[in-house]
């Protein structure tokens, strides 16, 4: 498969990222420790934009029924439900320290993780279907409903009283963390948004290609299937 | 025939099937309250722990079970009637509105059932009980939209039984957090309305979101 610029934009900044977040000192309370947040906060980030472009796409596909929307949505989930997995085991492996638990019954952690699994339940059902237009039909409906999951998950830590901090860098007033360490982590979140892209971009190709191989397989066209057999003198076998 | 009088016929039709069957009355409610009564042998009979935490109990019950009353009418609905359906010309927003109606009395039926059994054997002590005149049908309402959506979506595929629930279950949970945390302010004599609040906003989106939906759906029903 060839590298294309969205790849090389995405490994590239990912190197620049990670190379940040080694080199940015450590937080002064809680130590290297605090590193962890380079993975933990655009992994939760990417969760909030993939599903957001799985409601869009939806949306868009409900809208003037192109495939080509439902490859994006369904491309979207499944690399929001692998990032939404990494923030909660990230948000764990930083916890068990900080908190001591490895779980809290934390509003927003919980909610996070319902997040996770009503997208997980929108991919099994985008598996249920081997017809694509079946599938982008319903699950663009799911990819609607689902949404209604993503502003309360946000708004959890405000409506609720939990021990999950409150947002640090989007602040109505000004962002409550130093300048090297906001660097680091806005170049991480620039870095994961790329990948997010890449990522994105590659799936939705490989499910045109599988969508495509099944119209072949189901027009009943095997291979070599075109050639016939040699005739001698010019009449038919 | 008008989209009211379709919602009618449409919502007499499920009830009908409801009242000769008793699904819900005769083996769901009943399920429930068994669940209800197996929860305190796992916790230990802690008289005031259970009765603080009753309500909460109630709550995930009427989510679980719930779903299974959301789920039957996708089994009153095979290939061949919804066939029929579309060719008498029944209005995909018209058979939206039926099944969540009459899903919504179903699911309110067995609100109020589990909430005798729960009064019964939890004893909850809730200030201002009338409250719940407008609590329970408004998460009635969500989770019976929730159950309507997802069984169209799921309709005609073979994991429909075990792909609703994980459907359902994780959307329902803002009504279970909302109906909860008002059954909390009830017990300890706080304001509910933002918890209400909340609970009509998600039952709003889910009626609008299902009838936008409806005619998308049928397009594609297998």
């Amino acid at each position: 498969m060839k590298a294309r610029p969205l790849d090389i934009a995405a490994v590239g900044t990912l190197a620049t990222a990670f190379v940040a977040g080694l080199v940015v000192p450590p937080d002064a309370v809680q130590g290297d420790l605090q590193r962890i947040m380079y993975v933990h906060v655009p992994s939760a980030w990417l969760a909030y934009l993939s599903f957001t472009v799985t409601l869009v796409a939806s949306v868009a596909y409900l809208r003037w029924r192109s495939l080509r929307w439902d490859r994006i949505a369904g491309a979207a989930a499944e690399v929001g439900v692998v990032f939404t997995g990494l923030a909660l085991a990230t948000g764990m492996i930083w916890g068990k320290p900080v908190w001591g638990v490895w779980w809290t019954w934390d509003a927003r952690l919980v909610l996070t993780a319902v997040m996770f699994f009503v997208y997980l339940g929108y991919l099994a059902l985008r598996r249920s279907f081997d017809d694509p237009e079946l599938r982008a039909h319903r699950s663009a409906v799911l990819g609607v409903v689902a949404v209604l999951q993503i502003p309360i998950v946000h708004f959890s830590v405000t409506w609720w009283r939990g021990l999950h901090q409150p947002p640090t860098v989007l602040r109505p007033d000004n962002p409550q963390i130093d300048a090297p360490l906001l660097f680091a982590l806005l170049m991480s979140v620039a870095a994961f948004t790329v990948v997010f892209a890449a990522l994105v971009k590659r799936r939705s190709e490989i499910t045109a290609k599988e969508d495509e191989a099944l119209r072949f397989q189901e027009a009943g066209a095997t291979a070599g299937s075109d050639i016939t057999a040699p005739t001698i003198g010019g009449g038919s076998s | 025939m008008n989209l009211r009088n379709q919602i009618a016929t449409l919502m007499r039709y499920e009830l009908r099937d409801e009242l000769r069957g008793g699904e819900v009355g005769f083996v769901v409610l009943p399920f429930g309250v068994v669940a209800l009564l197996t929860i305190p042998m796992a916790i230990g009979i802690d008289t005031p722990l259970l009765q603080r935490i009753g309500p909460g109990i109630y709550w995930s019950i009427i989510l679980l079970f719930g779903v299974l009353v959301t789920q039957r009418h996708s089994s009153l609905a095979p290939p061949a009637t919804r066939d029929m359906l579309r060719l008498a010309g029944a209005d995909p927003v018209a058979r939206f509105a039926a099944t969540t109606l009459a899903t919504f009395l179903l699911l309110l039926a067995f609100e109020v059932g589990a909430g005798f059994a729960t009064m019964a054997l939890y004893d909850p002590a809730l200030d201002s009980w009338w409250w719940l005149a407008a609590l329970l049908p408004l998460t009635a309402a969500g989770l019976s939209m929730i159950g309507t959506i997802a069984g169209n979506i799921a309709s005609g595929l073979e994991a429909r039984t075990s792909l609703v629930p994980l459907i359902v279950v994780p959307i329902a949970v803002p009504l279970l957090l909302g109906a909860a945390q008002a059954t909390e302010g009830l017990r300890v004599g706080a304001g509910i309305l933002r918890w209400l609040l909340l609970l009509a906003i998600v039952d709003t989106v889910l009626a609008v979101a299902g009838v936008l939906t409806a005619r998308s759906l049928e397009e594609s029903a297998a």
